[in-house]
């Protein structure tokens, strides 16, 4: 058992409550095998649009992929696994209803997306940046991103992973499209099997009855 | 200054005792949940758990509602607005002292 005054070190309550719910949030798992996948998916699709020719099918349903499917994939997971936990595992997890997320933030979310991709495409094609800045880039950013969302060491460890696989690629000399591929595909694995073990050991702890 | 943390001595004392801070704090953020999900977030004993959500409910902090999703038994538990109130007091108090 957690110790309670360990917990709530911060007197804050908000600090305190996002804390808490991090951790109960991603105590099963679920969260890093719907990572992993998204990361796999997005390794293959952009695999398929550097080998396949530009006029054949698959490649133009590889480009819609990336552009339709990975974004409803990426904001849809959330939804997803709190329909999984709620038809399979409440038991376990317990329930929990969250506040409803208005439709302003998610709008504003996805804007800020879109104007930071357009951001970063123009800076690329205008700077020319080399490729080997670009995956470094992306790996360290992503890296970044991993460890403070997760914000638990396992997150920690993945994100210096990812940073780590991208340097390397980096000075692999690989081509953007491969290297990509390569780090998403890694990134991917090491995600999903964090995430199983995790959800095995989760799924294997005796469940409590009675309250 | 003395004054913001003469105040601390006015600091609710059911929110402030640092389990039921979780516990409060975690119904702030979300609409509502049942006992397992504390149990399981905020790692208390269950006996632990029942004993600080029977005060809070005694206070008027939350309110306790049992109930049924198919075969499987509920028992949820929301802030009231007297326990929000209560929250955003006490995290006044709490950040003019510190």
């Amino acid at each position: 058992m957690q110790n309670a005054s360990s917990l709530t070190g911060s007197s804050d309550p908000n600090a305190v409550a996002r804390q808490l719910m991090q951790r109960a949030y991603n105590r099963d798992g679920l969260p890093e095998i719907a990572m992993g996948l998204i990361f796999l998916l997005a390794s293959g699709i952009i695999y398929a649009r550097a080998v396949l020719p530009q006029e054949s099918i698959g490649f133009k349903l590889a480009v819609l992929a990336f552009a339709l499917l990975l974004p409803f994939l990426i904001f849809g997971s959330p939804w997803a696994l709190e329909w999984v936990r709620r038809r399979y595992l409440m038991e376990r997890v317990g329930y929990v209803q969250r506040k409803p997320i208005g439709w302003r933030w998610i709008a504003l979310v996805i804007v800020l997306a879109a104007l930071l991709a357009l951001a970063l495409s123009e800076a690329v094609t205008r700077l020319l940046l080399p490729d080997r800045w670009l995956l470094a880039g992306t790996g360290l950013l992503g890296g970044a991103l991993i460890a403070w969302c997760g914000r638990l060491r396992r997150f920690v460890i993945e994100g210096v992973l990812m940073a780590a696989t991208g340097v390397f690629l980096a000075f692999a000399g690989v081509s953007l499209e491969i290297g990509s591929t390569m780090l998403l595909g890694f990134q991917g694995l090491v995600t999903l099997v964090s995430g199983g073990v995790v959800f095995l050991r989760f799924m294997r702890q005796p469940m409590e009855t009675g309250e | 200054m003395s004054a913001k943390i003469q105040r601390l001595a006015e600091v609710d004392r059911i929110i402030h005792e640092p389990a039921r801070l979780m516990v409060v704090a975690l119904l702030a953020a979300v609409k509502e949940a049942d006992f397992r999900y504390l149990h399981q977030s905020t790692g208390l004993t269950k006996g632990n758990l029942s004993v600080h959500l029977c005060k809070l409910e005694e206070a008027g902090y939350i309110v306790i509602e049992k109930t049924f999703r198919g075969k499987y038994p509920l028992t949820i538990c929301r802030l009231t607005e007297r326990g929000r109130g209560a929250l955003d007091n006490y995290r006044r108090i709490i950040k003019g002292a510190l």
